[in-house]
């Protein structure tokens, strides 16, 4: 499916059962997700992950509602404790599934984001993993002089927009040398289209799940 | 102060890279949500780690409106850094996306109160306020809150504008301040 009707698709499923309570329409999604990612050939480990992370905070929702509210309604602390699940899993059928690349060039070419903005967003996500190291050494250059960087001091973040600052420099004037312009027309190497298969398949899931989302509990 | 109506794919990268920066820095902090539900749930207090951490959720917003200073950048920097965290590790999967999008749009609904004209301490309390009805009126449904009772709500309402005054308002101030005293912001 074109990356970009899929995280539609997801952000439409997740914005509803934000403001519905259907348990078993919550399950429904869960499993079909589940599912999806399976035939995708995601990892066992992947998986189990996703049921790790939202497990503590559903569970302390789940004992709010249950136990410390003033309704103390069963059912609606279960749809909440599943709700955190539909979230991850739904969400991760576009996140292990398609790549940041897929999104980009989608919504460039089929929704006319401009090339700035899906290049440029682009470039920065790349940098991910030299971010992550870039943190690690400002942190311990600063104890290499006995100055603890913790998360709230002002200093860790000033060192890292420093970083970001000439990064971002260096790489718009990267782009620019290969002969990116700015709002000027481009042509794709690679195609990306929207096809009707996409239409169907954003329609048809959504009807599908307004029937256990409006009649069952 | 002048402000450029235009973007720049230079702007456009920095944007993203504040947003994935902060994702990396609060990467080693998401324990500190975990620890806190746990400490909180025996007690019947377990979405206040929710309100507690929002302003850390919330800070490259506020950020990105003060150093880029173009209208729309709070709502860009905070809907990035959301995009970022959604593709790299995190925890809420599609519904990030969402929260990014509200906050963004409360965080930059702050800036456009002040017509984008000056940007100090008020602010910074115009943004918090906006951020905190918004993002509160969020959680009214995703997270439930509607079923709590009132003076649970009203607590959770004060911690969460706390949370975010210190995190996107008081310690977003002393970036800037550093980072104006180092003229490294050519506006």
């Amino acid at each position: 499916m074109n990356a970009s009707m899929k995280l539609l698709l997801v952000l439409l499923i997740s914005l509803e059962v934000s403001f519905t309570h259907s348990l078993s329409a919550n399950l429904l999604l869960i499993s079909a997700s589940l599912i999806y990612l399976l035939i995708h050939r995601t990892s066992l480990k992947a998986i189990m992950f996703l049921a790790l992370v939202p497990f503590l905070p559903a569970l302390g929702l789940f004992v709010t509602i249950y136990y410390f509210s003033p309704g103390q309604d069963l059912h609606f602390a279960w749809v909440l404790f599943t709700r955190m699940y539909v979230y991850v899993t739904v969400g991760a059928s576009f996140t292990l599934t398609s790549t940041p690349l897929e999104l980009a060039l989608s919504l460039e070419q089929n929704w006319h984001l401009p090339s700035k903005f899906a290049y440029g967003t682009l470039a920065a996500f790349n940098m991910l993993p030299k971010i992550k190291s870039a943190i690690v050494t400002i942190r311990t250059a600063g104890l290499m002089r006995g100055v603890v960087l913790s998360w709230w001091s002002p200093q860790l973040y000033f060192k890292a927009i420093l970083v970001a600052l000439n990064w971002s420099e260096n790489l718009a004037q990267a782009m620019i040398s290969h002969g990116f312009v700015e709002d000027q027309p481009r042509t794709f190497y690679r195609q990306i289209k929207v096809t009707g298969l996409d239409y169907g398949f954003l329609l048809g899931i959504l009807v599908m799940i307004q029937l256990p989302i409006w009649l069952l509990p | 102060m002048n402000q450029r109506a235009h973007w720049h794919v230079r702007d456009i990268i920095l944007l993203a890279l504040i947003g994935i920066l902060f994702g990396a820095i609060f990467l080693g902090t998401n324990f500190i949500y975990d620890g806190l539900t746990v400490v909180l749930t025996p007690i019947g207090l377990a979405p206040m780690a929710n309100d507690l951490s929002m302003g850390i959720w919330i800070m490259a917003g506020p950020l990105a409106g003060f150093m880029l200073r173009i209208p729309g950048a709070g709502f860009l920097g905070e809907f990035l850094a959301a995009i970022g965290e959604m593709f790299f590790g995190g925890q809420w999967g599609a519904s990030t996306m969402i929260s990014g999008a509200v906050q963004g749009i409360a965080i930059e609904l702050g800036f456009t109160l002040t017509g984008y004209r000056f940007y100090n301490w008020l602010t910074l309390v115009l943004s918090t306020t906006t951020s905190t009805i918004l993002t509160f009126g969020w959680d009214m449904f995703r997270n439930g809150y509607a079923a709590f009772s009132p003076q649970m709500l009203i607590l959770l309402l004060v911690v969460r504008f706390i949370s975010i005054f210190f995190f996107g308002g008081v310690l977003v101030k002393l970036i800037t301040n550093l980072l104006e005293r180092s003229h490294v912001l050519n506006r």
